[in-house]
């Protein structure tokens, strides 16, 4: 038998190779173009086959298409493993296709087969016989061939040197393979170009046919352990997760059940409506990065977590079979990273609150020394004075006793308002009601009173609400050239509401001026929230919405 | 011979009390200042024999304005005083430019001479 006999009988088998595996891998992955592609390389190395007929016009044909099969399995190992080609590569399969379907045509415009073989059928598509048309269209198309080949070999390898270990592990044999299938192409069109003919052309064929005929082969191979693989991912993670219930050591579990150390894991707080690391602290999942795939684990439509794992594993239905599997783990340290998160926010809100109190204290000082300590030193001058003149000059003496006397009532108002700065003492005796309406009749500018509650709320809401309203007043007093003042407070689904607005020239920034800040400061401690809404020319309206059960 | 004050204080109240209480006992306030810059300017126009610097001044420290005082040769007496006790000032006498320290309370006529 003739070696393009045996290569024949070959050719059933190489073809329907492709075909069963195609069909197998489109079936298993019907939205992966792998098996498509597959089956295509089948039927169009069948194609190529038809060169075998008799028939002149089945024989014309096989010719024309003999190469499209190269282009298919190029097009297969090029979208391997996701069925998806990057842009360089479409570019490439697309001339390639092109080349030989379109660009070979002139070649069989003038090719007459009887020139190589002897029994050879006629080429239908023949206009004319000319053996130098026919050496000028062939080398161009070889010369073109050979750097599409290359190209393909480059983009092979570029690939490979990219892919992580645990692709590697997987794609390496078939990898190599396509460089070698190149290279033996590359050989065999080389040959050509260069005028060789007969055995070595043979060889240089055969030789290339022993990786293209393993292409389906170890594509199965890479398939069925890229499976197998998952489920022993999913095992491992299984068995580590078993084994080791300690808290914080989920993501390496993950990182190592998926080979991938860069592996992040975030937990989603709904509350919050945002991530958080295990630690606790927030985290801004990367929106923009290409190298980063996020996937996020949900359990019973509820979003538990998010993987934030290589991009380049291309590894979404593994990373989902892990997630689903460790879903139950995730929930639970979802918890603890939420009770992190709440110690966290607890630790910087007490030291705010601790701010708070050495500045109170300070400006508490301050008012002391400034005032009340001024006022009692002029006192105690002016009555030592009044006394040295008491007998010379008794009408001095009761002038400096008289001025001492008015020095002694700004000093106690001055340490009544400072002890009410500190904590009213009709808030405690009377309750938030009461305490507010005298604040109102302090008030310099007429303020209108709303609804206020009757009853007693707990002593930390009384007392933000308090201050909330006794700091939103002096500003209207201070700032807001206001003609009156509204102050309600109303208890709104487990919150009680205080709202404080004038008709003044609005324009108030919270962010600016202590005495907001540190309201919302005190606020947050007692998880309040404190809103200013304060258009230019529209009045202002301070609203605090603080919990209470 | 009379000595001529400078009194130097941010709290109004308590100049005019030192005032009426020095003037009482045989001093004369040639001025006051209500900061340590118009303190350095008044000194040097009015040339005081003593001047009375209250330590906690609005921009310039009392002791600061003692030190840049004391730069001149012929720099007045200074007798630093405050409504704060000494000890809540945390100042070291012996290396400061100044005569003295007189509380607010206890400022007389007698207290500034003893220390003069």
């Amino acid at each position: 038998m003739s070696l393009r006999g045996a290569v024949a009988a070959l050719g059933v088998v190489i073809g329907w190779g492709f075909i069963g595996v195609g069909l197998f891998t489109w079936v298993r992955r019907p939205d992966n173009s792998l098996g498509s592609l597959m089956v295509a390389t089948g039927f169009a190395w069948f194609v190529g086959g038809l060169t075998g007929s008799n028939v002149a016009a089945l024989f014309s044909v096989g010719a024309l298409l003999s190469s499209v099969y190269v282009v298919t399995t190029v097009h297969t190992l090029l979208a391997a493993p996701d069925g998806k080609l990057t842009p360089g590569d479409r570019r490439i399969v697309i001339w390639a296709y092109l080349l030989v379907t379109v660009g070979v045509l002139p070649l069989y415009l003038f090719f007459d087969p009887s020139s190589q073989c002897e029994n050879c059928p006629d080429n239908v598509f023949m206009i004319e016989d000319s053996e130098t048309a026919v050496d000028i269209a062939g080398t161009a198309i070889n010369l073109i061939g050979i750097v599409l080949l290359v190209l393909v070999v480059r983009s092979l390898v570029r690939r490979w040197r990219r892919a992580t270990r645990a692709e590697r592990r997987l794609y390496t044999p078939m990898y190599a393979a396509g460089v070698a299938l190149m290279i033996a192409l590359i050989g065999q069109l080389a040959l050509q170009s260069a005028g060789s003919e007969g055995n070595a052309l043979d060889v240089a064929f055969v030789i290339a046919l022993v990786p293209f005929a393993l292409v389906p082969y170890l594509f199965l191979g890479s398939f069925l352990r890229a499976r197998l693989l998952e489920g022993g991912a999913v095992t491992r993670l299984m068995r580590r997760l078993n084994e080791t219930p300690r808290a914080g050591r989920l993501r390496d579990a993950l990182a190592e059940a998926l080979e991938d150390s860069s592996l992040e894991l975030v937990y989603w707080l709904p509350e919050r409506q945002r991530y958080v690391d295990f630690a606790g602290r927030d985290y801004e999942l990367p929106t923009d990065d290409p190298s980063r795939a996020i996937h996020a684990v949900t359990r019973e439509g509820e979003c538990v977590a998010a993987i934030i794992y290589d991009a380049i594993q291309e590894a979404e239905p593994h990373v989902q079979a892990i997630g689903a599997a460790a879903s139950l783990a995730l929930m639970n340290e979802r918890l603890e990273a939420e009770l992190r998160a709440k110690l966290d926010e607890l630790r910087s809100s007490r030291e705010r609150m601790l701010q708070i109190g050495i500045e109170e204290r300070r400006r508490l000082e301050r008012d002391l020394h400034d005032g009340a300590q001024q006022r009692l030193v002029s006192m105690a001058l002016n009555i030592r004075l009044a006394r040295a003149k008491l007998n010379e000059d008794p009408l001095a003496a009761e002038q400096l006793l008289a001025s001492a006397g008015e020095e002694l009532d700004s000093a106690l108002e001055e340490l009544r308002e400072l002890a009410r700065g500190i904590h009213p003492a009709v808030l405690t005796d009377r309750g938030l009601g009461t305490a507010i309406q005298t604040l109102a009749n302090r008030a310099p500018v007429p303020v209108e009173l709303g609804e206020l509650p009757d009853e007693r709320l707990p002593a930390a809401v009384e007392l933000a609400a308090y201050f909330v309203v006794a700091e939103a007043l002096t500003n209207v007093a201070k700032y807001a050239e206001a003609s009156h003042a509204t102050v309600q407070v109303e208890r709104q689904n487990g919150r009680v509401v205080v709202e404080v607005s004038d008709d003044g020239v609005g324009g108030a920034d919270p962010g600016r001026g202590t005495g907001l800040r540190g309201l919302a400061d005190r606020l947050a401690v007692i998880e309040g929230r404190l809103e200013v809404d304060s258009e230019q020319g529209h009045g202002t309206t301070v609203t605090a919405r603080i919990p209470c059960g | 011979m009379t000595r001529t004050v400078l009194i130097v204080d941010d709290h109004p109240s308590f100049r005019a009390s030192a005032r009426m209480l020095l003037e009482s006992e045989g001093f004369h306030v040639i001025g006051e200042a209500e900061d340590g810059a118009s303190a350095l300017r008044a000194v040097e126009e009015l040339g005081p024999d003593v001047v009375l610097l209250d330590v906690q001044l609005p921009d310039i420290d009392g002791l600061e304005v003692a030190a840049r005082l004391s730069e001149n040769g012929s720099a007045p007496a200074i007798v630093l005083t405050s409504s704060r006790d000494l000890a809540d000032l945390g100042l070291v006498r012996e290396r400061s430019p100044v005569r003295g320290f007189i509380p607010k309370a206890e400022l007389s006529g007698a207290a500034l001479e003893a220390l003069l």
